[in-house]
């Protein structure tokens, strides 16, 4: 591999990583660490292989089939069942979308201080700028560079002392303690929910097509999906560590986006605030501009228009209204006051309820021979695959009653 | 299929926010409503002296201080109205009254915090330290 080659496959694993930690991340994992201290952990390991796991396979469909996966669900699964999908995924896009804007106003008043419903269409206004001006691999190299200062929550982790074989007993599933078990079992499901966000997996999708991936990029695609989401699961262990050691011992349940933030200012001052700010403006900030541009990418890839930010607007102009309209409608969204926190919440937990729907085709047309030929699943891919999926199952049909017998967590 | 239903449930979410966001009338807390109550306000009180400490010792920024702490104070407040006009169920007024005083200091406290000098700073860390000590 060529030293050019290694500097992209480098930049697009830093962006990975950088691009890992959304709202949901954010909001789950640090509830999650203030309730249930480091016990939890395990659950990020499951998540995070899940996700790996999952778009290994939809980056090997768009390197194979040089089509994304919403492109050949409706193909593969028919119009009713992928209208099904299509409706799923657009709800939860949008409520995640309008979580996330809401998450970047947030961020840009406490940075400024100006009011929360003047920054809201700021925000907007600046994210489909920057979706319009700036090329596809700009884009995530942006908000996946500058989403990297959220590393300030790993060093904070190691700074804060934590005790590291408590640490490492959070790894092993078990019996729990600090909670009752259907508030430990609404975690499970948030955490996983968290990092295993349909769009994720559409975005992935959609940007190995935009970045005319082919067979060569495979292996691009195996080190991409392994070790930058490998890698950026340790920000969630790092959000979910320092909330177990600042707020557990004190009892304070995060339920501001900024309370985070204060694990890295009690560790470093004013720079690491700072550092834990302008990290959360550029990971939720590139993740609305992600959730919006996955909901363009499904309906047009749906409805078979012309799609792609490679495109000129004019030439894929169903595609570019598209995500306009669902920026508009997101921006419609916050602006009616509703907190991006508990939006957050109950996006993550809908989105649960939607993962079936997005990976059953996935697993579906990775293992057909008419698109992938030779490049089908292997057994280990399978075995994974399949596992994930009865597990997904499970938590999509436990995700809404356990929602609502623990009051969203409040026990 | 699930998507049908996403409808459907979040429209049966959203109406139940907006009855319990409406504030209508006062309710009857129950003791498990009553604890629940504490903890959010303990919460609330721990999170503010914690910011406190931090902007104490020079580790905050003054807006970062002013604007944080207005939402603690802001929930704090929501918080502190509604258990004035609730109603205790049977054997648990007095814990009603204790968090109600509770919840008015903490308000109070917290909406000082955003503009507070460098001297207050001490004093309102330690009276949202004692609120915290004082709440389950």
């Amino acid at each position: 591999m060529s030293l050019k080659n290694v500097l992209a496959v480098a930049l697009g694993i830093l962006s990975a990583i950088g691009g890992f930690v959304d709202i949901g991340d954010l909001v789950f994992n640090t509830q999650a660490g203030a309730t249930f201290g480091f016990q939890l952990l395990w659950v990020v390991v499951i998540g995070v292989v899940g996700i790996i796991v999952y778009s290994e396979m939809c980056g090997r469909v768009a390197a194979v089939a040089k089509r994304p996966v919403f492109d050949l669900v409706r193909e593969r699964t028919g119009f009713g069942a992928g209208l099904a999908t299509l409706v799923a995924s657009q709800v939860v896009n949008l409520m995640t979308c309008a979580a996330e804007i809401g998450g970047v106003a947030i961020c840009l008043q406490l940075l400024s201080g100006l009011p929360y419903r003047v920054l809201i269409p700021l925000a907007v206004a600046g994210l489909a700028v920057a979706s319009w001006v700036l090329p596809f691999e700009w884009i995530e190299r942006v908000f996946g560079y500058l989403g990297l200062c959220l590393l300030v929550f790993a060093v904070a982790a190691i700074k804060l002392h934590p005790d590291w074989g408590k640490v490492a007993h959070g790894f092993v599933p078990g019996s729990h303690s600090g909670g009752s078990l259907l508030v430990y079992l609404y975690f499970v499901v948030g955490l996983l929910g968290a990092a295993m966000t349909p769009y994720e997996v559409y975005f992935y999708s959609s940007g190995a097509v935009e970045d005319g991936w082919g067979p060569k990029e495979l292996n691009l695609n195996k080190v991409t999906a392994t070790i930058g989401y490998g890698l950026g699961g340790f920000l969630s262990f790092s959000l979910m560590i320092v909330a177990a050691v600042l707020f557990l011992p004190q009892g304070i349940d995060p339920q501001f986006l900024g309370t985070p933030a204060l694990t890295a200012e009690h560790a470093f001052g004013k720079v690491g605030l700072l550092l834990a700010l302008v990290g959360i403006l550029f990971a939720v900030g590139g993740a609305a501009i992600e959730t919006c541009f996955s909901g363009a990418y499904n309906t047009a890839q749906f409805f078979g228009w012309r799609w792609g930010k490679r495109e000129r607007p004019a030439a894929a102009s169903r595609f570019t209204l598209a995500w306009l309209v669902i920026f508009a409608l997101a921006f419609l969204v916050v602006i009616t006051g509703y907190d991006p926190v508990k939006l957050t919440e109950y996006s993550v937990i809908f989105s649960v309820v939607a993962l079936p729907l997005t990976y059953l085709p996935i697993l579906l047309i990775a293992n057909d021979h008419t698109y992938m030929g030779s490049k089908t699943n292997g057994k280990l891919a399978n075995v994974f695959g399949v596992v994930y999926f009865v597990v997904i199952i499970a938590i999509a049909i436990a995700a809404i009653p356990l929602m609502l017998v623990t009051h969203g967590g409040q026990g | 299929m699930s998507a049908p239903k996403l409808p459907v449930t979040a429209l049966g979410i959203a109406g139940a926010l907006l009855l319990a966001a409406s504030g209508c009338g006062s309710s009857t807390l129950s003791p498990k409503a009553l604890s629940q109550e504490s903890k959010s306000l303990k919460s609330l009180a721990a999170e503010g002296a914690l910011l406190a400490r931090d902007a104490e010792a020079g580790k905050s920024t003054r807006i970062f201080r002013r604007v944080h702490s207005e939402y603690l104070y802001k929930t704090a407040s929501k918080s502190s109205t509604s258990l004035s006009t609730a109603k205790a169920a049977p054997g648990a007024a007095q814990e009603l009254q204790k968090l109600t005083k509770l919840a008015g200091e903490l308000s109070a406290d917290l909406k000082h915090l955003g503009d507070a000098s460098n001297e207050e700073l001490p004093g309102l860390a330690r009276d949202l330290e004692n609120v915290a000590g004082k709440l389950e």
